[in-house]
């Protein structure tokens, strides 16, 4: 097995990268008047909702895309549908698709991570890890979050998933751990309110009803005329991202190509091949 | 009932004169008074108080009247040709281009033949007209003058200001990628939420599509910014700089070979039974990926005992 895979702590850290560092704000897309829009995406997490066919896969990738050229960054990856986050799986420290067992195993391993993270930051009298501390970040990616909480697996796995995702979400931003997941409509029985509200950013696309809108980016924006059911369905990618405390802006994300995604996606793997470890698939196999 | 110009209190259409403007007039006058009075007092007191140090206590009043009053004059002179000095500063691009064209063309003509005057005539107007990029520059430019103009027209037509019919202070502008954005300073008697009342009017006014209104900054309320938009962006197609990151010299890291699936269609995969399948899944513990894809090396032998 490679040697990325190991260690979440990051001792054997990612080789370098083109200099890119996920503390650095993530670039999503532009604004509505031309401008370009950058998310400090570690510290906040990021939520993007919407009906199917908006976007939101586009906007995953395109962070999948930035944290995969990022210097020691790890990825780690939730696609049920295997296809949307497929093309990072390589560089990614765990896939999961469809087993909500290793989705857990994987969550409960992040929540740890997370929980001596921050017994490392008291342990220096911090309270916040920044990019000058020699650990890495875990973004993690979870598309189609209603599959994880709601239609795979049994009922208690789903809760336990459920808690466990709160736990890392609520964690994970003051120790360079940000998770970054879409779903069609957080409802309260995808997502409660409450943990919605642990997402610093929110970009709301395409909805059917003005609720859904409200249900994303919080009670009585659309009233307010920030209303994601008005964006129109062949716009796909444009939404109105929330970020906390301010007004939502309607933006547009930027889009790979499949073909932009592949080639980033194996010029990452040959930043990211391991230097010293021999490549082995066998093992692996 | 016509609302007051600044214009027109200047006299251009002294046509139209209203009582508010004789107001407004009237109100000029004062405060040129006033600011003749105030800047020959303390001038005046200033170079008393310093001259009778060194010199005769009346000799040293008499300093401070000669001194004082041509202050105050010039004090109540800048008052009386504010409004000329404002009507400067919002031509002033204007002024500015038509006073280098018309430098430039006498020059021109002292200096060259008629040949030259017409090449450089025509490359100073053929290569903006022929290259777009340039083109589109130059428009975007000029409606940024014509913008100032527009809002100015607001704020004097139907924007209700204030007694003395001050005017809102345009500063800059600049083209953005939907249209212009304007820097404003407003005086006493506007805000923020007066103007937002009346973006739909304002986008008219600037034949735009839309006008947004913001402060330009945390910390004065005065200092504002209009977005003026005539284009949509977000139906555009947005790339991003990740794909130029991407060496394409780099060789490709050798992967799993990906084994094919197979059973793509309904008749090939078998109704399995439910015993069969507790089975399957008894034998393989870790069995969590379709085995076609299990692509993903590193996490097929995961011991969650390692980590917990
Ligand atoms: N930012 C974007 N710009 C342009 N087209 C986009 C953008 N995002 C998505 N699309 C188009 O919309 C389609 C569906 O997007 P996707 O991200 O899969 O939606 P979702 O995950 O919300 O169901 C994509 O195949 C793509 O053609
Ligand atoms: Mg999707």
């Amino acid at each position: 097995m490679s040697s990325i895979a190991r260690d979440p702590l990051g001792t054997d850290r990612v080789p370098v990268g083109p200099g890119l560092s996920m503390f650095d704000p993530m670039f999503v897309g532009i604004d509505e008047f031309g401008e370009a829009v950058f998310l400090d995406v570690v510290y906040r997490n990021l939520l993007a909702a919407g009906e199917p066919g908006g976007g939101k896969s586009g906007l995953l990738n395109l962070a999948a895309g930035t944290a995969a050229l990022c210097d020691n960054t790890r990825l780690v990856l939730f696609d049920a549908k295997w296809v949307e986050l497929g093309p990072w799986r390589h560089i990614a420290d765990e896939f999961v698709g469809r087993d909500l067992d290793h989705a857990i195993s994987v969550l409960r391993r992040l929540v740890t991570v997370a929980d001596n993270r921050y017994q490392w930051l008291l342990a220096h009298e911090r309270r916040k890890v920044n990019r000058y501390d020699d650990l890495s970040v875990i973004v993690t990616i979870i598309d189609e979050l209603a599959m994880y909480s709601t239609v795979l697996g049994t009922k208690p796995q789903q809760e336990e998933f459920e808690s466990l995702l709160r736990g890392l979400v609520s964690l994970g931003r003051a120790c360079g751990m940000p998770v970054i997941a879409a779903t069609q409509r957080p409802s309260w029985d995808i997502i409660p309110a409450s943990l919605r509200d642990l997402f610093g950013f929110r970009a709301a696309f395409r909805c059917t009803s003005l609720n859904s809108s409200n249900i994303i980016l919080g009670q009585g924006w659309a009233e307010q005329g920030y209303n994601a059911a008005d964006i129109s369905p062949t716009n796909q990618g444009a939404a109105y991202l929330l970020a906390e405390g301010g007004l939502p802006r309607r933006v547009k994300a930027a889009y790979l190509s499949d073909a932009d995604i592949y080639a980033i996606a194996d010029y990452a793997a040959w930043l990211r091949r391991p230097t010293t470890a021999a490549f082995d698939w066998g093992m692996a196999a | 009932m016509p609302k007051f110009t600044p214009n027109r209190a200047f006299g251009r259409r002294s046509g139209t004169v209203t009582v508010i403007e004789a107001k407004v007039h009237r109100s000029s006058e004062r405060r040129a008074r006033f600011a003749f009075i105030i800047a020959a007092l303390v001038v005046g007191v200033v170079t008393m108080i310093v001259a009778s140090a060194t010199m005769h206590p009346i000799l040293a009043a008499l300093l401070g009247v000669a001194v004082g009053g041509p202050s105050g004059a010039l004090a109540w002179a800048l008052f009386r040709i504010w409004p000329v000095i404002r009507l400067v500063w919002w031509w002033l691009p204007e002024i500015a281009f038509v006073t280098a064209v018309m430098y430039g063309w006498v020059q021109l003509a002292q200096h060259t033949p008629m040949w030259v005057r017409f090449v450089i005539v025509g490359l100073v107007v053929g290569v903006p007209a022929l290259v777009p990029a340039i083109r589109r520059r130059l428009i975007a430019l000029a409606w940024c003058v014509i913008v100032r103009h527009r809002l100015r027209v607001c704020f004097a037509q139907f924007i209700v200001a204030n007694q003395s019919g001050s005017l809102p202070l345009i500063l800059w502008a600049r083209p953005t990628p939907v249209g212009e954005r304007v820097w404003i300073y407003l005086r006493p008697g506007l805000s923020v939420a007066d103007l937002q009342g009346r973006l739909e009017k304002i986008a008219v006014a600037c034949h735009a599509y839309s006008v947004l209104v913001e402060r330009a900054g945390e910390g004065n309320s005065a200092y504002l910014r209009f977005d003026i938009k005539r284009r949509e962006v977000l139906t555009a197609n947005v790339g991003t700089p990740l794909v130029d990151v991407v060496d394409p010299d780099t060789p490709k890291v050798p992967r799993q070979p990906a084994t094919m699936p197979t059973a793509l269609d309904l008749p090939d995969v078998a109704d399995e039974p439910a015993l069969a399948k507790a089975a399957k899944s008894a034998g393989n513990p870790n069995g969590k990926k379709p085995a076609a894809s299990s692509a993903d090396p590193s996490s097929t032998d995961d011991d969650i005992n390692d980590w917990i």
